[in-house]
């Protein structure tokens, strides 16, 4: 094997695997800290089993000068923390990389480190047991790491100050494990960057991004289940609850959650809850009551593989279809999918001004790879974010009220209780207009349909252009795509400038006018992380289009950009391209 | 004194049904503790009891089957100025509702819960519910009901409900007084309401009640601790109480037991939820958010 002695790279690929409760996350999440504050772009994902200790798991860091929005295939650097995490990913490492390991070298890209003596060193000068260091294992890999790709060391510690802020005497004897380890660990090639020159990003995970955004709109009620990918935004905003007045309910079960958050939506809170696939299942009945009761509710449904409970640590679009057509009856909703975590913080703002504006349900798509990926992104423009709470009453005195009341636009104003004179009645059975349920009269059951189902051609006439889908290149084949796949796709078409790519965010009421005139291109071609290709069933079904090829992964990982560029080219001679890297 | 917490909707039930009983003793409830109208919530479930909300000239959620309770909690968590009552027929609580009806009794939201207890399934014709005793068949069964009833008041207690008492929807005075009593009760007050249907259980009818029910009270029973080492001594016999079923049967107080609500636990984790109401609390001024996110976006450089 040829080895090049240090040389720069566009991106730097870390993969740092081992056993899951090992602490790996805490050198990637570190290493990904200290690349940002440097002034690079990165892009990390997580590999989990559903399990808490033991289980093979790895993180991957992506790392560039330049705009990086997915994962590489490539291996750069492989901290291997045991010998199963050898024979797993050696052979994805690159000819030129580096194999971090405490094991005996097989071939020249490994870099055996010795860690028991570092820590031994430390302890010794600290007048600690062994034993109370060892956790520290991961803190020598990132440093040797940092070592390689000629990271100041300082520039380490800072970040373990930080992570450590409460706990001094922790991140002292961190940072004294990086000082041993870049002072004795011998690297003989190393790895230098381009200059990192975006400085100020936020380093975020859609979890965040959502959770700040609900907090932005407003949020005074999350109720939510436990349940992975879902839980980590309702316990982000259960650590600002009390600062921002948001009360976080954790209930005996999703069928609590979503009805305890059309409850305080109708007692005047902006009111949201947060699932996965198996507790939106449990939702579904209350879904179709928020329909019919006109009930501002949100619903933010973070999917992973299905079905039943699936793979629940790993990736998957698989609910689009049910997201938009569950619950009996015909009642209206809107469903929107952000494609990053940009979009995932502004859509979870907009989503309570669509619920309370229209007063329906309202679903944000989101999925596990873009709840657990933490990528740099520019800070949040909160100059142009407007709160529209509709035709809501929520003091004083309102008479001849009646909560269905027909009116022009099809929206009644809503009051809430301790308005006086405002006493409604709320009702799943097919109401009147004071919201009684007991004529059952066929003439009023048309005027309440046409009143509720109105909403969705309203909604189509009125919403951003850019909240219904975005338009990206000018290749004269065409990309048909939703949600989280936007960021692989973007990367592609950089390599492949031959394919446009139209990002469809409004999912329900359907744009359809918006996306026929796109049947025009040359060849179109769908990705989904579906089994089927669901969105390429309903462009057929609603716009007619008849794509030439559709590009779906199901295997639970999420899409890297050089698999998605290899599945372009397949698919114009393939009608379906399983994509399988993994 | 007119009653001014009646709707004027035409009331649905079958003539001589056990819901107007507390229909009215629900009303005079409201009436005698001059509750403004605008300040009560009412929730109900679905079936025939569950139709009460449109009665009481409230603000009323007719809600889901099972629901009732889960949605009455969370208005009164949304707003705790609000007296919240929840009514459920035993279906709604006991059947497809009762994990809300157990978890309940961990939060003690401090709101009225009640039952109407008749044994069946009145909307969907008479089928056996959750409270039908064991081997009774009432006319509308099929076939003989072969599974052991759910004890409200001893599932209730084991719950940990702060307030359980028992009464009957044909003694309209104990039924109101209960109500007052419940209402007034800080935590979580449940009254499970013997309610007979007079369309299809022909044997828990106002005739088996009359003759067995009994006032707890009347027997000299105090329900009443007043702290914790007095509550698990209570507790006990009150549990022992609520198994007695068959020729007499109690009704009235078991226990009435005030600790710490939920929106006061709530107000520990909440900094500003006991000083200020979150309803009309302004998220906005004029459009523009009042939430500053400044700091939690240098959280993440």
């Amino acid at each position: 094997m040829q080895m090049r002695k240090g040389f720069t790279m566009k991106d730097l690929n870390l993969m740092v695997a081992g056993p899951q409760g090992s602490g790996i996350n805490f050198t990637s999440d570190t290493f990904s800290k200290v690349m940002a504050r440097l002034g690079y772009y990165v892009f990390s994902n997580a590999e989990l089993f559903s399990t808490i200790k033991g289980e093979h798991s790895y993180f991957r860091v992506r790392v560039s000068d330049e705009l990086i929005r997915s994962y590489s295939k490539r291996v750069d650097i492989l901290i291997a923390l045991d010998s199963k995490s050898i024979i797993l990913h050696k052979d994805e490492v690159d000819n030129n990389g580096f194999i971090i390991t405490e094991e005996k070298p097989l071939d020249s890209r490994f870099i055996q480190v010795e860690y028991n003596k570092i820590l031994q060193n430390v302890a010794n000068k600290y007048n600690k047991n062994l034993s109370e260091l060892s956790v520290m294992k991961n803190t020598i890999a990132l440093a040797v790491v940092g070592k390689i790709a000629s990271i100041p060391k300082d520039a380490i510690q800072k970040v373990i100050s930080e992570n450590f802020a409460k706990r001094p005497n922790i991140a002292e004897l961190n940072n004294a494990v990086v000082d041993e380890t870049y002072s004795i660990t011998k690297i003989e090639r190393s790895i230098t960057l381009p200059k990192g020159k975006s400085f100020g990003k936020m380093l975020i995970n859609t979890a965040e991004a959502v959770a700040i955004g609900k907090i932005a709109a407003g949020l005074r009620f999350q109720s939510y289940y436990p349940i992975t990918p879902a839980s980590d935004e309702s316990q982000y905003l259960e650590g600002v609850m009390s600062k921002y007045n948001v009360i976080v309910e954790q209930t005996e079960d999703e069928i609590a959650a979503i009805n305890m958050a059309i409850a305080a939506a109708n007692t005047g809170l902006r009111a949201a809850t947060s699932t996965s696939g198996p507790g939106f299942s449990l939702m579904v009945e209350a879904l179709s009551y928020a329909g019919m009761t006109e009930t501002p509710v949100v619903i933010f449904y973070y999917q992973r593989a299905g079905p039943s409970t699936g793979m629940p640590t790993r990736h998957e679009q698989g609910d689009l279809k049910f997201a938009i057509s569950a619950g009996h009856g015909e009642f209206p909703r809107i469903v929107i999918a952000p494609g990053d975590h940009e979009e995932a913080f502004y859509d979870a703002f907009e989503s309570f001004n669509l619920a309370e504006k229209y007063q329906l349900p309202v679903i944000v798509m989101l999925d596990k790879s873009m709840a657990m990926s933490n990528y740099t992104i520019p800070k949040f423009d909160t100059s142009k974010l407007k709160i529209d709470r509709g035709k809501l009453i929520l003091e004083g005195e309102v008479s001849n009220y009646k909560r269905y009341a027909f009116t022009e636009d099809g929206i009644s104003p809503r009051t809430v209780p301790g308005v006086k004179n405002g006493m409604f009645t709320i009702a799943g059975d097919e109401h009147e207009e004071d919201g009684h349920i007991f004529s059952e009269d066929p003439d009023n059951r048309i005027r309440m349909m046409d009143k509720r189902m109105g909403k969705l051609k309203k909604v189509l006439s009125e919403i951003p252009t850019d909240m219904k889908y975005k338009f990206y290149g000018n290749g004269e084949n065409l990309i048909i795509s939703w949600g989280s796949p936007k960021g692989a796709i973007l990367d592609a078409i950089r390599e492949r400038p031959e394919y446009s790519y139209l990002q469809i965010r409004l999912l329900h009421p359907f744009p359809v006018d918006e996306v026929k005139p796109f049947a025009k291109y040359k060849r179109i071609v769908t990705v989904e992380q579906n089994y089927s290709g669901q969105l390429a069933d309903i462009l057929k079904e609603d716009a007619g289009i008849d794509v030439n090829s559709r590009i779906v992964k199901f295997n639970g990982r999420p899409i890297a950009f050089e698999e998605l560029i290899e599945g372009l080219d397949r698919s114009k001679t393939e009608r379906r391209v399983v994509l399988t890297y993994a | 004194m007119p009653n001014t917490y009646r709707t004027n909707v035409e009331i649905d039930w079958c003539p001589g049904c056990g819901d107007f009983g507390i229909l009215n003793a629900l009303t005079l409830a409201l009436q005698e503790l001059k509750i403004p109208n605008e300040k009560v919530a009412l929730t109900g479930g679905i079936g025939c009891s569950s139709k009460i909300p449109h009665y009481v000239n409230v603000y009323a959620y007719h809600t889901l089957h099972g629901r009732s309770l889960a949605q009455a909690q969370a208005i009164k968590i949304a707003n705790p100025e609000l007296e919240v009552i929840a009514a459920a027929g035993d279906g709604d609580a006991l059947g497809i509702g009762t994990q809300h009806f157990v978890a309940a009794g961990r939060r003690n939201v401090d709101l009225t819960y009640l039952i109407f207890d008749n044994g069946v399934y009145g909307l969907t014709k008479g089928q056996a519910s959750p409270t039908l005793p064991y081997g009774e068949s009432p006319k509308s069964l099929q076939v003989e009901n072969i599974k052991d009833p759910v004890n409200p008041i001893f599932l209730a207690l084991a719950s940990g409900y702060t307030f359980v008492a028992r009464s009957y929807s044909y003694n309209i005075k104990h039924l109101k007084d209960t109500i007052i009593r419940a209402i007034k009760h800080k935590g979580l007050a449940l009254v499970d309401i013997m309610q007979p249907c007079v369309t299809y259980n022909n044997i828990n009818t106002k005739e088996y009640y009359d003759a067995r029910l009994y006032d707890l009270q009347k027997e000299g029973w105090d329900p009443v601790a007043k702290n914790e080492d007095e509550y698990k001594q209570k507790l006990g016999q009150a549990t022992i109480k609520s198994l007695e079923w068959g020729d007499k049967i109690p009704m009235g107080v078991f226990i009435e037991y005030q600790k710490e609500t939920y929106d006061e636990r709530l107000s520990r984790l909440l900094m500003n939820y006991k000083s200020k109401n979150f309803v009309t609390l302004p998220i906005h001024e004029n459009g523009k958010p009042v939430n500053d996110i400044t700091p939690l976006i240098e959280e993440l450089i």
